[in-house]
């Protein structure tokens, strides 16, 4: 509980106490003042829900305050309160454009506190899901980031994709969206015997589709370039010190992935590349989406060919009591690290779950890199970013 | 500019993070597992010890800040990555009702948020931090901190009360 001691000691630690308008009320020589804005909770053009403060010179941005909270469920209370097994349905609502790895960061925690072996049948298909998961991220991505600039096409192309993807996923988990597929100890279910057939029969369609559809109908547009190239730009020493990961990082041409540097499941068998930019844009974060998708149809077709035989479920028991100590689960999702926190008491619900959602964390670089730009660029650059709502406010 | 990020064999690094921190500052609980050089440290020295990290030994990402309300003291785990394969994990325990603990955004920025989320949940006071306000829960008259053990909820679902 606050006490209004407590209250004063924090004002005077932090300075500024509330995320309300401030009106300053500063005029300069010329009698012109900054005007306040508020932007969203409900915009057209956001990614959920999420309030920005501006301080507008004209057309430029001086400041900018995101406010969140508005999708708040407060998933780190449910999930100390529910058994280890049934917190993966709420990992399914954080990020809910790449649920799988959403699972996967939960399961591999509790698995590290229990000391699991995994078949292996089970982790190639983690991995298969993880990748169409990315997929079915990125291309949506890319598809909202051109509708925020005003080309409505790609964002029906992307969803094409992504309801095909979401039709094999319903033939595997039983559920378009929120799967519960990744179980402590394995997979819900094994493949349906067509599936890696259907599988391959995708992919190989995307494969062509992607060139005329993505590349071809966006890459050499006037508009998009006028609009996104140079926009949200953000040098390496920047980009690591504000704590980003994934796209944005990889486009300022820092090569970092979780898969690839810090290995987990069946990843260690594959053989891919990560794909970097040099410019740290919003128009090189679009080349490192595309060219992910590109990595993810070489990772699943390498996957689907050497698919490994056995059981997919490992054997735990149906109580599970992990014990006393802390497991961390570390994945790469569409958007970044994700890293969950479980904090074990030797009980059977977690003593203190923590997630680490990338939105979050690359939600930090509004505050920074917005001052200075238009106000129109503020949607591309959530575009960079790609936030989703449900991740950022966990 | 470019960032330089380290280089060469994994164990011989993390050998070198752990005497680089032995050195520095004298850490009897430390230890080298797996991949993961785990400390254990004062809150007093815990901003020397992330500084020593970023700006000697070269780790440069902060992963995440977790709290944990141990009823009577709070755990702060501070989880690094030198982002090639090496971890450190910083563990420093805040007694009292009412906790207090230096800031680290003047080391890594991107502490910032992970700092504000921490007071919004747990109300811990970070000293020196330049914007702390809550990140989730409402600005004003909400004076909880939800992820306290001591702010309860009616539905714990335990495998005895399932049946």
């Amino acid at each position: 509980m606050l006490s209004e001691e407590r209250r004063t000691e924090n004002l005077t630690l932090s300075g500024r106490v509330s995320g309300r308008l401030a009106n300053p009320d500063v005029r300069d020589e010329f009698g012109l003042e900054t005007l306040d804005m508020s932007m969203g909770p409900q915009h057209p053009a956001m990614h959920g829900l999420l309030r920005l403060i501006l301080e507008l010179d004209g057309e430029t941005v001086v400041r900018c305050d995101p406010v969140m909270g508005y999708l708040h469920r407060s998933k780190e209370k449910i999930s100390e309160n529910r058994m280890y097994p049934a917190v993966i349905p709420i990992t399914d609502r954080i990020d809910y454009m790449n649920n799988i790895a959403m699972e996967y960061g939960y399961v591999l925690a509790v698995e590290k506190l229990l000391d699991a072996e995994i078949p292996p049948r089970a982790d190639a298909i983690r991995a298969l899901m993880n990748e169409f998961g990315r997929i079915m991220s990125h291309i949506p991505s890319i598809g909202f980031l051109l509708l925020e600039l005003g080309a409505f096409t790609p964002i029906l192309y992307a969803f094409r994709e992504r309801e095909r993807i979401q039709s094999l996923f319903e033939a595997v988990t039983g559920a378009r969206m929120m799967f519960h597929y990744i179980r402590i100890g394995g997979v819900k279910a094994d493949l349906p015997e067509d599936i890696p057939e259907k599988m391959w029969e995708y992919i190989e369609g995307l494969e062509q589709r992607l060139q005329p559809d993505f590349v071809d109908l966006i890459e050499g547009n006037e508009i998009f370039i006028a609009r996104t190239r140079g926009i949200g730009k953000l040098t390496q020493e920047k980009a690591v010190e504000m704590g980003l990961t994934g796209p944005p990082l990889r486009c300022t041409g820092v090569e970092f992935d979780v898969r690839k540097h810090y290995p987990y499941g069946w990843y260690k068998n594959l053989d891919f590349e990560v794909i970097t930019d040099t410019e740290g844009d919003v128009e090189a974060s679009y080349r490192v989406r595309l060219g992910e998708v590109k990595q993810s149809i070489r990772m699943i077709k390498q996957i689907l060919e050497n698919l490994p035989e056995g059981e997919v479920m490992a054997d735990l028991g149906r109580r599970i009591r992990p014990a006393e100590g802390d497991g961390i689960g570390r994945v790469e999702s569409a958007r970044g690290e994700y890293a969950v926190h479980v904090v074990s008491d030797g009980s059977d619900t977690p003593y203190r779950v923590h997630y680490r959602t990338p939105c979050t964390v690359n939600m930090q670089l509004l505050q920074e890199i917005v001052p200075g730009h238009y106000l129109p660029d503020i949607m591309p650059i959530m575009g960079l970013i790609d936030p989703v709502s449900g991740a950022w406010d966990k | 500019m470019a960032v330089t990020l380290p280089e060469g064999d994994l164990n011989g690094r993390l050998e070198r993070y752990l005497e680089g921190f032995r050195n520095r500052h004298g850490l009897e609980e430390s230890e080298v597992e797996a991949n993961i050089v785990r400390l254990v440290v004062k809150p007093e020295i815990l901003p020397a010890v992330l500084a020593t990290a970023k700006e000697r030994l070269g780790v440069l990402h902060l992963s995440f800040i977790t709290v944990v309300d141990r009823v009577e003291s709070f755990e702060l785990t501070y989880e690094l990555l030198d982002l090639r394969g090496g971890q450190v994990r910083v563990k420093t325990t805040v007694e009292g009702e009412e906790p207090v603990i230096d800031s680290i955004t003047g080391i890594y920025p991107t502490a910032n948020w992970h700092e504000r989320e921490a007071y919004d949940m747990f109300g811990i006071a970070f000293r020196g931090h330049p914007d702390l306000r809550r990140l989730y829960m409402w600005q004003d008259h909400f004076d909880h901190h939800p992820l306290l053990k001591s702010f309860e909820i009616s539905t714990k679902r335990t495998f005895e009360n399932l049946r």
